[in-house]
């Protein structure tokens, strides 16, 4: 049976890792202290896929990311979808060839869907996430890009058809209302979904601890669970969380993680 | 600390940065990049990537002259590969993309679209890892149990008719084949670089295959 994911975003800004509250972003510590404090690639064994966002604002340094994109595919056998201010099939490349198996798009849904049937046909629409920032706005709910600073005037519902229409391998359904507060997921996202779309669906924004992820993988219409916290689930709190998922029998992957030390023993 | 010469055919489709770092983690020191026909028949073991569209990586294969030594490689010299997604793909007979390719007929299994019907309202593509049931506990599945998961993203599956030697199964609505090992020739649907340890227990068998 196909299993649920649970899936790590690493939120990356000029260099650095971030926490993100409601899109305001806070520095956390770069890929060393990362590597250091959170021994991230071990971290990685517990987690189903990884994906990596640029979020800087203004300029980006874009090989500096591709570095980073590589850095962390070193020792994380998991897929890696990377993104964040893609706007040609260059950029793209660029980063499929950093290690990253897919890339996350979302500005240019609106800006230039013509680049994203070009990815597709290059690469395959298995290996395109569409990001979706939401924001609800008296009852509505409101579809924003570019860093979530420019909303469009299209509501969910009406933008998900759209997506539907183009070659998207996955959704990453993101609440604006929730992202980093760790109040737990936005559920009512997920209403708007029209009946006819077929695109597998990540939910993202609010998860804070175990039991929002249970919750959201208790929920039909979602494949796949992600979280952006970094102080709540790094450390071991991502091995504890899966510990208990696979203890209550959730539908997810299994793997023997000790199996590392068997590998890591022959190098040494 | 293994080794062998490991080349990865870099024909420009998808993730080899991946593949690397996964046989650079189990100990394989010579692990090297070839994209010339040549280098294809001085490597011990030789791994064919890929994902993407069958007719692409088909072409891709021809124009570089990579076709033909790919050939060479695994039934003259019978040196051990192994496909990975469209890699395997490619190794089939026929790919039904596109109008239809002509693959390099390492087997003579065809590729084809995962239908509605046969999807059984599973979405497409198939994303994520799946329950893998594998034939027997030897060789490239040495080690792993009868059933384990694997992780895969594709639209396109390989049938599984008429399968021989060791081989895996997994079903997505319909059965597809996830795996095979016929002697020195073997394929995987999923992706062992991206399927924890799993994976990298597969790909150790492969890099110890007896030569």
């Amino acid at each position: 049976m196909l299993k649920k994911r649970v899936i790590f975003t690493l939120l990356y800004n000029d260099g650095s890792f971030v926490l993100s509250r409601n899109f305001r972003l806070q520095r956390v510590g770069d890929i060393r202290w990362l590597q250091k404090n959170y021994n991230f690639s071990h971290i990685s064994f517990f987690i189903d896929e990884l994906i990596v966002l640029d979020v800087t604002r203004g300029i980006k340094n874009e090989e500096l990311f591709c570095e980073h994109v590589r850095l962390l595919t070193k020792e994380s056998f998991i897929p890696i979808a990377a993104g964040g201010g893609i706007r040609s099939l260059e950029r793209a490349k660029e980063l499929l060839h950093s290690g990253a198996d897919k890339v996350v798009v979302n500005t240019l849904i609106s800006e230039s869907p013509k680049v994203i049937e070009e990815i597709a046909i290059e690469y395959g629409r298995q290996c395109i996430v569409a990001s979706v920032d939401v924001k609800k706005i008296n009852n509505q709910f409101t579809v924003w890009t570019n860093n979530g600073t420019i909303k469009q005037m299209y509501d969910l519902s009406t933008w998900l058809d759209n997506i539907n229409n183009l070659p998207i391998g996955e959704l990453y359904l993101n609440s604006m209302d929730k992202d980093g507060t760790g109040q737990g997921y936005h559920f009512d996202l997920l209403d708007a979904i029209p009946n006819q779309f077929s695109i597998p669906v990540i939910l993202a924004g609010g998860a804070g601890k175990h039991g929002h992820l249970s919750s959201g993988l208790d929920d039909k219409r979602v494949d796949a669970v992600a979280t952006a916290h970094l102080f709540n689930f790094v450390g071991d709190g991502l091995e504890r969380a899966r510990n208990k998922l696979l203890h209550d029998n959730y539908n997810l992957a299994k793997w023997d993680v000790n199996k590392i030390n068997e590998f890591k023993e022959r190098l040494l | 600390m293994i080794a062998r010469k490991v080349s990865i055919v870099d024909y420009g489709m998808g993730n080899i940065w991946s593949i690397v770092s996964a046989l650079k983690y189990l100990g394989v020191v010579d692990v090297r990049l070839i994209s010339n026909p040549d280098d294809i028949m001085q490597s011990d073991f030789l791994i064919l990537p890929g994902v993407g569209s069958f007719r692409k990586g088909m072409e891709s294969l021809i124009n570089s002259g990579i076709d033909k030594a790919i050939i060479d490689f695994s039934t003259k010299k019978k040196g051990n590969i192994l496909g990975i997604c469209l890699g395997m793909h490619l190794m089939g007979s026929y790919g039904a993309e596109d109008g239809g390719t002509k693959g390099l007929g390492l087997l003579p299994n065809k590729v084809e679209l995962f239908t509605p019907e046969n999807l059984n309202g599973n979405k497409l593509p198939h994303v994520g890892f799946n329950s893998t049931y594998i034939s027997e506990d030897s060789g490239i599945f040495n080690n792993l149990d009868s059933e384990s998961d694997f992780y895969y993203t594709h639209s396109y599956r390989m049938l599984a008719d008429d399968i021989q030697g060791r081989y895996a199964i997994c079903k997505y609505g319909i059965e597809f084949l996830a795996a095979f090992e016929m002697d020195n020739i073997c394929g995987t649907q999923f992706h062992p670089e991206k399927s924890q340890t799993n994976g990298l227990i597969l790909l150790n068998n492969f890099v110890n295959k007896v030569i």
